[in-house]
């Protein structure tokens, strides 16, 4: 069951994907991000992360692809029938990917041996690491979120002055 | 094994669409499948871990990290269209502030 779980998942991560590698239309690069996030968000639930699979969701579903979509329609203006996206698929770059992909599964394959899932901890087991021996970056991370507002609001607001 | 090749397969597939695609916002969206395929690679590693609450506080912490990076790119991409009526990375050849 949980094998066929994982792979549902991730054929509609690999759909979405190449569904944004591939399109040309927009609103299905989005929806492809979407179906990718979403995907992710399910191996997370699946590996006993309950709690970051819901953030995932709320964080990245929910604002993220709002955001984009926003931004899609702020600043992309296409003609009728014409594609709106354009690439330059070469085969250098697919065999260069292929490549890095190739290193990386064999550099990593001895972190890959014991994965199970497992309980994830728990929301008061994580709540008490937040708070206990990972405050610091959890204060940072905070600091970060506030200096990510101030930057994008100077940034949007650039030119009034 | 198949939990590293799906995670890898995300990275790799996101950095071809960053380094093909000729739209601002087509390469943001390569970015964030890379984010996800990174963060996806940490939890199922993680996932056997002693320790699952840590890992679940930095997949935390890096899903912040990844929304702060999102949306600072969207807010420099609606600005560069807005100043220079185009989201095409090779029409963008001027580097004047």
């Amino acid at each position: 069951m949980s094998d066929v779980v994982f792979w549902s998942l991730a054929a509609c991560a690999a759909i979405g994907a190449l569904t944004a590698v591939l399109t040309r239309d927009v609103m299905r690069l989005a929806l492809g991000l979407g179906l990718v996030l979403l995907a992710t968000a399910g191996f997370f639930a699946l590996f006993g992360f309950g709690f970051l699979a819901l953030a995932e969701v709320f964080v990245y579903a929910g604002g993220v692809l709002v955001l984009v979509l926003f931004a899609i329609m702020l600043v992309h203006r296409a003609e009728p029938g014409m594609p709106s996206l354009s690439s330059s698929h070469s085969s250098l770059v697919f065999g260069a990917c292929l490549g890095l992909f190739a290193f990386l599964v064999s550099y990593l394959r001895p972190l890959a041996t014991s994965l199970s899932p497992s309980s994830g901890g728990g929301v008061d087991a994580l709540g008490t690491v937040l708070l206990g021996e990972m405050l610091l970056p959890f204060e940072l991370a905070g600091l970060l979120l506030l200096a990510a507002l101030v930057a994008v609001v100077s940034v949007m607001g650039g030119d009034r002055r | 094994m198949s939990a590293l090749i799906v995670s890898v397969g995300l990275f790799c597939t996101g950095l071809y669409a960053v380094l093909t695609r000729r739209d601002l916002i087509a390469i943001l969206v390569g970015v964030e499948i890379m984010m996800a395929g990174a963060l996806l690679l940490l939890v199922m590693v993680g996932a056997s871990a002693a320790n699952g609450a840590s890992v679940h506080a930095v997949g935390l912490l890096i899903l912040i990290l990844a929304a702060s990076e999102a949306a600072v790119g969207l807010a420099l991409l609606v600005a560069a269209a807005r100043r220079l009526s185009t989201t095409r990375v090779d029409e963008m050849t001027e580097v004047k502030g």
